[in-house]
């Protein structure tokens, strides 16, 4: 029997050419009972090399190759946690004192963290072949001498690696006598670098790579051979068999391996409570003190639910967790941090009750188990919404305060070579010329649609290329290959992981590329799977403008907004939202949204849930949209899937629309548990198996059978759990968005003003442009001031008129003007006001002439001359002779008020040069529409503005035009692109089918300004304009801007 | 003083149509820019009238049926520009080059020529048409005045003088040659015409944009006074062809060659300048749009490319054109291009005639270049790249290398080792090429070799040692390597040697790779 001992996998970076996955199968295919993976200055792989071998039930031996000065290596394997913990730890140490990639450990630091290590004397790169390669067998010797000092005799083995090289096989007689004279053990590896044999070609390219060349070049920096595969016990004991010793001490060695990723050791922190109370007593005073709070008293349903749940909670030990992240919502509420929770956690009445979420789970019926379930033997999810940007940042520091640097990191996210970039890549080191390169990228499809003819031969055809041809063969597999192979690590967005004691005896941390963060060398996933709580900290762009709307109405409207207690069931909001008058609110905004608002019309609260989780791949793949809306609608008759799911489905009209809804009909239909039917979403969920999924599959019709269920049902239940365990919203998520979606829409129809300076101020984000923000809020009667930099501030600000708030439009939105500038400005002016251009110049001297010229373009230093008619002409005049240097002889004299005279030669700005300048300087007007200028002209061309066309009937021949404010080309929607058209009245919905997109491609996605030609559909107060013909509008001149999804 | 200025509207795309006159009577549009990111940079009228429009992407222009779409030829565009200059050269030596597409020249004295100012503006005009440019010309008393109307108005224009502002008032200010700077200062104040610019008080407009300001203010009013920067003729020859039709056979491939050699010497002649080497390169079918099917028959033949390249370093300088024809000729022969021919571009680097006499007392010795003529002929019967000095490669492949140009080599240090010993190192006698052999083989190792006549047993066999590479080209290889010690038993006397032997995985053949001493 042979065990191998060091293999590397792609997890090495460069230097290893195959997933954890795929060694274990390799060594499990070859009957070896275990195996060691060892890459380098790292355990990034070990998770997914533990998971796949115990999936098997195999045993994942676990060490690292770890950088020693002048380019050596110390192959390190774990004996033990003491072992694993100093592994981590040394990794750890060596990571965070240097640059990322950069760095070696020392022989100190070696001896401090020796403890339940074993050494083995490497392959090429190991120290024996350096000593032997740069001091012959004396300098080996030594180096031998210096590792049994350190290790311990016992735990040193001489590597033996036999890959048919004359050179290697001249070192290995070398280390065998060394061996020998020094009576330590051999032992046999192969070194693998991959699986198979025909891995070797990506290792080449990644040697490429690293080396920054390409494969004609790379000469001796390629694999000499392709033998650095996973060798099966038979061809190893072949190759060794003059040293069967070697062979032998492989079986020996992993005996002694005693340490795999089950004993990790990971305890999440214990909440520190006040007089040693226990953490579920102070859990439980918590939650009953926030119950009564959310709910008030004599809510026995509720009561019931809190009991049931603190059970469990108490069962599973997860006090201490729920603790610490009622302790970061509690951190976020006192220092005026919006903070909401979602995911799953929105099941939980403990965790409503605790203020971590917002959504009463026992009045919407929300179904526990979906959360925390005994049988899993997971951790709970708990996702917080936070503002995005400062106050997020603000929230992540606190968690490093709290639990120390080592005791918390954010997770890794590992980048793997996908779709372009590694088109790219492998294109460069097979050296394709430039053109052909970017060809081949380009056939990564860049539109979400993907064409059915588009098969892949065809795709290469189209750009001139002949997939017979060897090396366009050769790319075609090695991108195929390369395919979710580890790329690099970054940092994820938001997860974080806490621990009791300290996180780098857990897993090996890393700098960050942002100051004051690690990271740890595990993606989310992997936390997850070694049982690592995971707090996801998101930032979400809408809270911040809730944030800022609730300031803004503070200071302003002199009124303070709970919005925990925001008036349900408000007329404002569920008109607007039947109107579709949606843009700017949070989830609701879309195209596709509004045109299914006003078919749904949501009257209450749960309306909104509905309408937030319906336009979602899983209803519309899973052709549930129409169903619901026809019964909404009255034209369809409600029936549910079976009668037994009667009360499951009832609230969605008999069609299932969220996991839970799954989760319960595999319940109700199956008589699964809640923890299996968590289980089966699991299975038909993220990462998919086939045979798991026939598995569930097999179990669920089993149940449905004995439960009397007859096939055809069976087929349609199943079919609805198949398209929605991926794509569909779990209904307590939907929940926690519909209040945000519901609080966007109560301050935009109470509060237009505050959320519309808020959205200004926190873009970019969301569907649409500011230009159209702005748009829609004129339409809605909201005036708006322009930029002025007596005025304005770097933020948008409101201004009380007598007729109502006005929006003064920040610098913000002044291209090109540097933040610190514009806040320079503002403090200046706040000192005194400027008098003159000249001034401004002398008090804000490091403003550059080019932020000078579009201040001036914009019309921003309009009001600082005291003359009548000053216009944005004058100041243009005035900014180009106050920003030339004057020469030394005048240097520190400003021009006398004589010599700056305020007036110029220049005409001032017709309205279109305004326009132009708007745009060009701010990409938004707060004065008329483009479209407004050209009305008469259209009128006369029997053009149409967006508001009459409602008023038209079914089928009449209409045209429109407008700048395009959005393309979008779903990928649900069978090669019809949708475009926003907006015009001074509001926005057209235009409808091109996939054969005039064909025809007319460039005009579509280039032009800003369009007319369209075409047949109205009014369906249902839901209006469109399917178009005909597509023609440019080349008399609109300004550079508006449209949101594109391709 | 009088000066003309000659101005090439859309010089991008005369410089291609130039060469290839019937295009002028299509639609065609030019582009150019990184890939696949191509713009349209330039378009003839009929194109225009289309709608094509400069700035387009090619994508777009593809859009519009019966438009030619051609890459912008670089090229092309030095060679029109050489041919203005050579126009300009002929009419006077106070020349300026200002543009690819403008010269201005000073007409001062050439009424005893070529008559009044209108005679002299219309002969320029029909010469540039002679040479296959469409020419504007304007003639006036200052050079400012003379370049911008050159620029706005067709034909041949007499400016009278005292009459300039009034031809220039209703030009656009960009047609002046503004800096970006400026033009965008001037845009933004909605300053559009020279008379607009000309009315400004011209101290402020100093004070707001400086000098130039007051530069482009005097040439807006037709009062410029610059003089010319007097153009020194060029060292650059060369010569530049495309064709209609690839060609692909010699015959007609050598009446072009030797037609762009008679001009190339016959300018060099003018400058009392010889070749001193010509370097010849062909822009070979399938050109532009699938450049990448030559490619890959680049890839099934390493030795081929797209482009063809050869250069001729002449022993002496020479204009024999005739003599210069017979060596590319020959060149061609031994080595002809593997695809029809579409562009041509020659290049000669100019020398001075040489002029040597020997001395008396100097031994005689082989001439350094009668050695790279006896070169280049053994070249010429051995084929390019087997002649010369071996040079080993970077590579895992056993025995490769290649040549590189012969020099006298300067005797290697002999490799001393760490204890200051003289390294004894194995001699290797390569067979080249590599001896077919017979193995047999137990336990899958060698046990009897047999090749060239000789039989013999196995004594010690260390191996194998093996390697493999080139995976991404269409001929990988892949062989294992033993070295052995060989008894012939069977020889009078009998004796024994140690080999290197190789099994080709590829060729499944046995091979005997040299001996060692």
């Amino acid at each position: 029997m042979y065990i191998e001992l060091h293999a590397r996998s792609a997890f090495s970076f460069l230097e290893g050419a195959c997933t954890p996955e795929d060694l274990v199968h390799a060594f499990a295919a070859h009957g070896m009972p275990s195996m060691a993976l060892l890459d380098r200055d790292g355990l990034y792989g070990t998770p997914r090399f533990y998971l796949a071998a115990k999936k098997l039930e195999l045993t994942a031996h676990i060490g690292a190759e770890v950088t020693a000065p002048a380019g050596r290596r110390y192959c390190l394997l774990v004996a033990s946690r003491q072992g694993y913990q100093n592994l981590c730890r040394l990794i750890t140490r060596m990571k965070l004192r240097v640059k990322k990639g950069e760095g070696a450990v020392e022989l100190d630091e070696l001896r401090e963290a020796k403890e339940g290590l074993i050494c083995l004397t490497g392959g090429d790169e190991g120290l024996l072949a350096h000593a032997l390669r740069t001091g012959g067998t004396e300098q080996a010797a030594k180096c031998l001498r210096e590792l049994c000092a350190i290790f311990g005799r016992e735990n040193v083995y001489v590597e033996v690696q036999r890959h048919f090289s004359l050179e290697e096989e001249r070192r290995n007689q070398a280390a065998i006598a060394l061996a020998h004279s020094m009576q330590l053990p051999l032992l046999a590896t192969n070194g693998a670098c991959y699986a198979t044999p025909d891995q070797r070609e990506i290792l080449d390219v990644f040697s490429c790579l690293r080396h920054h060349r390409v494969l004609a070049n790379a000469g001796r920096l390629l694999s000499y051979n392709s033998e650095r595969y996973l060798k099966s016990p038979a061809q190893m004991s072949a190759l060794f068999a003059d040293l069967p010793e070697a062979i032998a001490n492989t079986v020996e060695l992993a005996s002694r391996l005693k340490f795999t990723l089950k004993d990790l050791g990971y305890q999440f922190p214990v909440y520190p409570t006040p007089d040693n109370e226990s953490q579920i007593e102070f859990l439980r005073a918590r939650t009953w003190e926030g119950m009564v709070h959310r709910y008030g008293t004599g809510n026995e349903r509720a009561v019931q639910q809190i009991d049931r749940e603190l059970a469990v909670i108490e069962k599973l030990d997860l006090a201490g967790y729920f603790l610490i992240v009622w302790d970061m919502v509690r951190f976020c509420r006192e220092n005026n941090i919006l903070v909401q929770g979602r995911g799953s956690a929105a099941n939980s009445a403990v965790c409503y009750s605790l203020g971590i979420t917002a959504v009463d789970p026992v009045s919407m019926e929300l179904l526990f188990e979906r959360f925390l379930s005994e049988q899993r033997g997971e951790w709970p999810d708990i996702d917080l919404d936070l503002p995005s940007g400062a106050q997020r940042e603000r929230a992540i520091q606190y968690v490093y305060q709290r639990y120390g640097q080592l005791g918390a990191a954010m997770t890794a996210n590992v980048i793997t070579y996908r779709g372009r970039s590694a088109a790219r890549e492998i294109g460069k080191v097979l050296s394709f010329d430039p053109e052909t390169l970017n060809r081949l990228a380009s056939l990564v499809s860049a539109w979400e649609y993907i064409d059915s003819k588009d098969t892949l031969t065809r795709q290469f055809q189209d750009a001139g290329l002949n997939l017979e041809q060897h090396r366009i063969q050769k790319f075609f597999e090695l991108c195929q290959t390369v395919q979710d192979l580890p790329r690099h690590l970054g940092q994820h967005s938001g997860g974080m992981v806490v621990c009791q004691g300290q996180l780098d005896s857990i897993v090996p941390l890393e700098p960050a590329t942002m100051p004051g963060r690690v990271v740890v060398q595990w993606d989310k996933e992997d936390c997850a799977d070694m049982g690592i709580v995971k707090i996801d900290l998101l930032g979400l762009g809408m809270m911040a403008v809730l944030e800022d709307s609730l300031r803004l109405i503070r200071e302003h409207y002199r009124e303070e907004i709970d919005l925990g207690r925001l008036p349900a069931n408000d007329l404002a909001v569920y008109s607007a939202l039947q109107r579709a008058d949606t843009i700017g609110l949070f989830q609701v905004e879309s195209r596709a949204q509004m045109s299914c608002l006003p078919r749904l019309k949501p009257k209450c609260f749960y309306d909104i849930v509905v309408q937030v989780a319906i336009i979602r791949p899983g209803p519309i793949v899973g052709k549930m949209v129409h169903p619901y809306l026809n019964r909404r609608l009255g034209r369809e008759a409600i029936e549910s899937l079976h009668p037994s799911l009667e009360s499951t489905l009832a609230r969605t009209l008999g069609v299932p629309l969220f996991q839970e809804q799954l989760l319960r009909i595999a319940m109700i239909a199956a008589g699964f548990s809640g923890g299996e039917a968590e289980e089966l979403r699991r299975a038909f969920g993220f990462k998919r198996s086939e045979a798991r999924m026939k598995e569930v599959e097999i179990k669920l019709r089993r149940g449905m059978e004995s439960n009397g269920i007859i096939r055809e049902t069976q087929d349609k239940i199943v079919r609805s759990i198949t398209s929605f365990a991926l794509y569909g919203f779990p209904e307590s998520h939907a929940a926690s968005f519909a209040l945000i979606a519901y609080a966007s829409a109560f301050f935009k129809c109470h509060y237009l003003a505050a959320f519309t300076a808020a959205m200004l101020n926190n873009q970019p984000m969301g569907f649409y442009q500011p230009a159209t923000l702005i748009k829609d809020a004129q339409r809605h009667g909201l005036r708006f001031k322009p930029i002025d930099v007596a005025s304005s501030d770097w933020d948008c600000l409101l201004e009380e008129a007598p007729d109502g708030f006005r929006v003064r439009v920040g610098l913000r939105y002044v291209k090109g003007l540097r933040k610190e500038i514009a806040l320079q400005m503002c403090d200046q002016r706040r000192i005194r006001p400027f008098d003159s251009i000249e001034d401004l110049k002398q008090r804000v001297p490091e403003i550059h002439k080019d932020e000078f010229r579009v201040l001036a373009a914009v019309g921003a230093l309009n009001f600082i001359s005291s003359k009548k008619g000053f216009h944005r002409r004058d100041a243009l005049w005035q900014v180009e002779r106050s920003s030339r240097w004057s020469g030394p002889l005048l240097a520190g004299h400003p021009l006398t008020e004589n010599q700056s005279g305020e007036s110029s030669p220049l005409d001032c700005m017709n309205p279109e040069e305004r326009l132009n300048a708007d745009f060009r300087g701010t990409d938004l007007t707060i004065g008329l529409h483009p479209m407004a200028y050209q009305r008469k002209v259209l009128q006369r061309h029997g053009i149409s503005p967006a508001v009459q066309l409602p008023s038209f009937a079914d089928g009449k021949f209409v045209r429109v035009a407008g700048a395009v404010i959005a393309r979008q080309r779903p990928g649900t929607a069978k090669g019809f692109v949708f475009l926003s058209l907006e015009d001074e009245t509001g926005v057209a919905n235009i409808i091109i089918t996939p054969q005039l997109f064909d025809e007319r491609h460039t005009t579509v996605v280039h032009h800003s300004f369009l007319v369209i030609s075409g047949v109205l559909q009014n369906q249902d107060g839901v209006v469109s304009v399917k178009a005909r013909a597509v023609e440019p509008l080349l008399t609109a001149s300004a550079e508006m801007q449209s949101h594109d999804f391709h | 003083m009088a000066f003309a200025a000659i101005f090439v509207p859309n010089f991008r795309l005369q410089a291609v149509v130039r060469c290839e006159p019937e295009l002028a009577i299509r639609p065609i549009a030019l582009i150019d820019g990184p890939p696949p990111t191509y713009q349209v940079v330039a378009v003839n009228r009929l194109a225009a009238r289309l709608g094509v429009a400069e700035g387009m992407t090619k994508a777009a222009a593809t859009q519009f049926p019966g438009v030619e779409i051609r890459p912008r030829g670089k090229l092309q565009e030095t060679t029109a520009h050489a041919v203005l200059l050579d126009v300009a050269w002929s009419f006077s030596p106070r020349m300026e080059d200002t543009a690819p597409d403008t010269v201005l020249i000073d007409v001062d004295g050439l009424a005893s020529l070529f008559g009044a100012h209108e005679n002299i503006a219309a002969s320029i005009v029909s010469k540039c048409a002679e040479m296959g440019l469409t020419a504007q010309v304007a003639l006036a008393e200052n050079v400012e005045t003379a370049s911008v109307v050159a620029r706005a108005l067709p034909g041949a224009t007499v400016i009278p003088e005292g009459r300039e502002a009034k031809f220039l008032e209703s030009l656009p200010v960009h047609m002046l040659s503004l800096s970006k700077e400026l033009c965008e200062v001037f845009e933004r104040w909605g300053v559009k015409t020279c008379k607009a610019l000309a009315s400004l008080p011209v101290i402020s407009l100093c004070e707001c944009v400086g000098q130039e300001g007051v530069r482009v203010h005097t040439i807006a009013s037709g009062n410029g006074i610059r003089s010319l920067v007097i153009a020194e003729p060029a060292h650059c020859f060369e010569e530049f062809f495309e064709l209609e039709d690839a060609v692909e056979d010699l015959e007609p491939l050598s009446f072009l060659l030797g037609r762009l050699l008679d001009q190339l010497c016959a300018r060099l002649a003018a400058r009392s300048l010889a070749v001193r080497a010509i370097h010849l390169h062909f822009t070979l079918q399938p050109s532009f749009e699938s450049a990448f099917d030559s490619c890959s028959e680049a890839i099934r033949k390493k030795e081929l490319f797209s482009d063809y390249v050869c250069a001729f370093e002449l022993p002496v300088p020479c204009r024999d054109a005739k003599l210069l024809l017979k060596l590319v000729r020959l060149r061609l022969q031994s080595t002809p291009p593997h695809a029809p021919v579409q562009k041509i571009h020659m290049l000669a680097e100019p020398s001075f005639p040489r002029v040597t006499q020997g001395g008396l007392f100097v031994p005689e010795v082989p001439d350094p270049e009668k050695l790279e003529l006896t070169i280049a002929r053994i070249a010429h019967v051995v084929g390019e790249g087997n002649v010369g000095s071996p040079q080993l490669m970077d590579s895992h492949r056993p025995n490769s290398f290649r040549m590189h140009r012969f020099s006298v080599a300067s005797a290697s240090a002999q490799q001393v080792d760490r204890n200051g010993k003289m390294e004894t190192k194995i001699g290797f006698r390569a067979y080249r090429p590599p001896v077919l052999t017979k193995v047999n083989l137990r336990g899958g190792r060698p046990i009897n070799v047999a090749f060239l006549g000789r039989s013999g047993e196995v004594v010690h066999a260390s191996g194998p040692w093996r390697t493999s590479g080139d995976w991404w080209e269409e001929d990988p290889w892949q062989q294992d390597a033993w070295d052995v010690e060989v008894n012939f038993p069977y020889e009078t006397p009998p004796s024994q040697g140690f080999y290197r032997i190789c099994f080709d995985s590829r060729q499944k053949k046995w091979f005997v790779l040299g001996a060692y001493d």
